[in-house]
């Protein structure tokens, strides 16, 4: 049964419309694995002998004691980056395949993630240190049972916090609570935990814990999935919304563009997968908030969280633009559209987005008009430059969204994922050298300005930057047609 | 209205559309029959500039399709569920449509109450996305949403496919009233020999990419066609 799943797997991988990027993707990815492999390895001998020859301390006992925030950071970190497996289950529900070996293959995909796998750079050669230096191995093996138990329990975890929007909101409250009592020093959860990771270790039997933790999580998600695939379950069907009356007739005032803009602002709010994106766009208005220590000690952060702050929308919404009008594609190429006119109202969507992220982050005037200055000139730099860069690579990304993705019950409903965010670092890193430029010349204020500079500029050639903008997507759109057409690959 | 010049799209070793010349003048209704395969759809795409002819031009009054964009002024198409937009209402989408060609709200309204009977009241007024429609329903959306633009080509793929009986019908009516007094040029394919003989000034067949019969449509075309595609092919 299994390779028959393979052999489909295989398929729609050499099959797809992104083989070609896929494969630059794989490619590059496969660098990052390799990178990680390093870096994870190293910082097992590295940490084992710091904390031991530099702190005085067992390195274990050490883990041991942090180990409560390596896992939390874990969980935050799969649920923003991890894929969820896409398994395409409805041809398979009338054939002689039993929904079990269904269940059981989408999930034992999930295992396979770097988020699980990566961890064994770490924790095998750290095993290996343990046992050269004579730790008890009995002790050694139970800690590494109740580690990897505990590994792939965030990960079958991650599972239901993607599916379950209410487990993703008791769990959030929990994470937050936990944060809140450490922040204020009414515990420390370091202390209270340490404990409990060191106990495998000392009676190897208390590993049966968190496996026993894994098997029940995976069993809930197994059930999770089983019970949904009927054709008519909420995961098989798209939900039929109630309408939202909105005439949007204020919008008329933007001329002809109000009707893309219409549409667009209907896409958004109708599609949960849109609705995501922009979510997103919010969360990052916050994302400064965790440089603030960083920027006084290297400006070049600011630059770096400036972009981010007022980008959330450019990022999460526009780095797909084309792709949300996948579905209807055919229907945008033939109606009395030119192509201009068409980037032009994708463009002002951005600028829109970007604008207000503009507005609401100007409660980072609290930590320094210098501060809120970075953010400006971040927000006009993706104005002038990264707006146009993301209709560019949009040209070029041809993955087609399928807005009615919850038809499938493994679907990825999440539109922000590890490939977005590679493709967002040119994005990033262009403006910050920009700015450490400025700082080279004189100081962090010119850098400032450069960005700003750089980013007005862009604006000023627009007229040119769309003409040869419309010209790539002319040339691309036979591909573009072509590739939406596949819509599950 | 529409002149192909020795058209062709070949994939790989494939030949699968190979027309020397074909002058459809305006007004005409035009019907387009063949197998699975036959081509029909690639024509319609060729002529839409949706994929790229291997040879050829298609000439859509007077603008060469494959070099510029000034025919989309003109011509209105649905070719299958890709033209529609699931998240909006069928109202929505007729406003949408209505607005790209320069139809105000108003007049959109104004122009559906015309289609009344076509969509036997499942379409308007349901407050329901065309994604939660059924198919039948989101063809009508679909059909109409080209007949309202109000261009003087329309092109139809399968529009009798996935209809009910009474709803076929009233296509074929609504088809022939508007014909004969727009002057539109309908450019339709089917695969019901019936319907398309009833609607047509002029029948063309397609088989293996190449045109194998063309005439203007005679009583005697329904039989000649049945004829056809039991023995010859």
């Amino acid at each position: 049964m299994l390779s028959h799943f393979l052999f489909l797997q295989w398929k729609s991988f050499v099959r797809g419309a992104g083989f070609a990027t896929g494969l630059a993707q794989k490619i590059i990815l496969g660098f990052g694995w390799v990178y990680f492999a390093f870096v994870f390895t190293g910082l097992a001998f590295i940490g084992f002998y710091y904390a031991q020859d530099e702190l005085g301390e067992d390195p274990l006992v050490f883990l041991s004691g942090n180990l409560i925030y390596g896992v939390v950071f874990w969980v935050i970190l799969r649920y923003f980056l991890q894929k969820m497996p896409a398994v395409h289950v409805q041809p398979l529900l009338a054939l002689p395949v039993s929904k079990k070996s269904i269940v059981r293959y989408g999930l034992s995909k999930t295992v396979l993630s770097f988020f699980n796998l990566s961890n064994l750079f770490f924790f095998v050669p750290f095993g290996i240190i343990l046992f050269r230096e004579e730790y008890n191995p009995l002790g050694v093996l139970g800690w590494w049972i109740a580690v990897g138990s505990l590994i792939l329990a965030t990960n079958f975890l991650n599972i239901m916090l993607n599916s379950v929007d209410r487990i993703l909101i008791v769990v959030a409250a929990l994470l937050a609570g936990l944060f809140a009592l450490q922040y204020f020093e009414i515990i420390n959860l370091a202390v209270w935990t340490a404990p409990l990771f060191m106990a495998p270790y000392k009676q190897p039997l208390w590993g049966l814990i968190p496996f026993g933790l894994l098997v029940l999580l995976y069993r809930w998600s197994f059930a999770h999935f089983r019970n949904k695939l009927f054709l008519d379950s909420d995961a098989m069907r798209p939900k039929k919304e109630t309408h939202r009356v909105a005439d949007l007739n204020w919008l008329d005032r933007f001329g002809r563009i109000a009707i893309f803009l219409r549409n667009d602002i209907r896409l958004i709010v109708r599609n949960k997968r849109a609705r995501v994106s922009v979510w997103m766009g919010f969360a990052f208005l916050l994302y400064g908030l965790f440089f603030m220590n960083d920027i006084y000690s290297s400006p070049v952060w600011m630059v770096f969280v400036g972009i981010f702050v007022s980008g959330g929308f450019l990022f999460g919404f526009g780095q797909y633009v084309p792709s949300w009008d996948s579905s209807y594609y055919p229907l945008m190429m033939t109606q009395n559209i030119p192509y201009k006119e068409y980037l032009t109202s994708k463009w002002w969507l951005v600028v829109v987005g970007t604008l207000a992220g503009m507005i609401l982050s100007s409660f980072y005037v609290f930590f320094g008009w210098e501060t809120y200055l970075a953010i400006l000139a971040g927000g006009v730099y993706n104005i002038g430059i990264n707006a146009y860069l993301v209709l560019l690579s949009g040209a070029y990304t041809r993955t087609p969204i399928d807005l009615t993705s919850t038809k499938n019950a493994f679907g990825d409903k999440k539109s922000f994922n590890l490939k977005s965010l590679l493709l967002s670092i040119p994005k990033i890193l262009l403006p910050m050298f920009v700015f450490y430029v400025g700082v080279l010349v004189h100081s962090k204020g010119v850098g400032i300005a450069f960005v700003a500079l750089v980013g007005i500029l862009g604006f000023a050639f627009r007229n040119l930057v769309f003409g040869w903008i419309e010209k790539i997507y002319q040339q691309e759109k036979y591909q573009t047609l072509l590739a939406y057409k596949q819509k599950n690959a | 209205m529409i002149e192909i010049s020795t058209l062709s799209k070949t994939y790989g070793a494939q030949t699968v559309l190979n027309i020397e010349q074909l002058h459809i003048p305006a007004g005409q209704t035009f019907g387009l029959v063949g197998n699975n395969g036959a081509g029909k759809t690639t024509l319609f795409s060729l002529m839409l500039d949706l994929i790229s002819p291997t040879s050829g031009t298609v000439t859509n009054n007077e603008v060469i399709v494959q070099n510029s964009e000034d025919w989309k002024t003109h011509t209105a198409a649905f070719l299958d569920e890709s033209f529609l937009i699931g998240y909006l209402t069928p109202e929505e989408y007729f406003t949408f449509i209505g607005g790209l060609r320069g139809i105000k709200k108003e007049d959109v309204s104004i122009a559906l109450e015309a289609y009344t009977d076509f969509f036997h009241g499942e379409v308007l007024g349901q407050k329901k996305y065309i994604r939660d429609l059924s198919k039948g329903n989101q063809k009508k959306v679909g059909i109409v949403g080209t007949l309202l633009s109000n261009t003087p080509v329309v092109i139809l793929d399968e529009p009798f496919a996935n209809l009910d009986p009474t709803t076929q019908i009233r296509l074929k009516n609504l088809l022939k009233e508007q014909a004969s007094a727009s002057g539109k040029t309908f450019l339709i394919s089917s695969h019901d020999l019936q319907h398309i003989t009833d609607v047509c000034d002029r029948i063309v067949v397609l088989h293996q990419g190449k045109i194998v019969r063309d005439e203007v449509t005679s009583p005697d075309t329904l039989k000649e066609l049945e004829g056809f595609f039991s023995e010859q092919l």
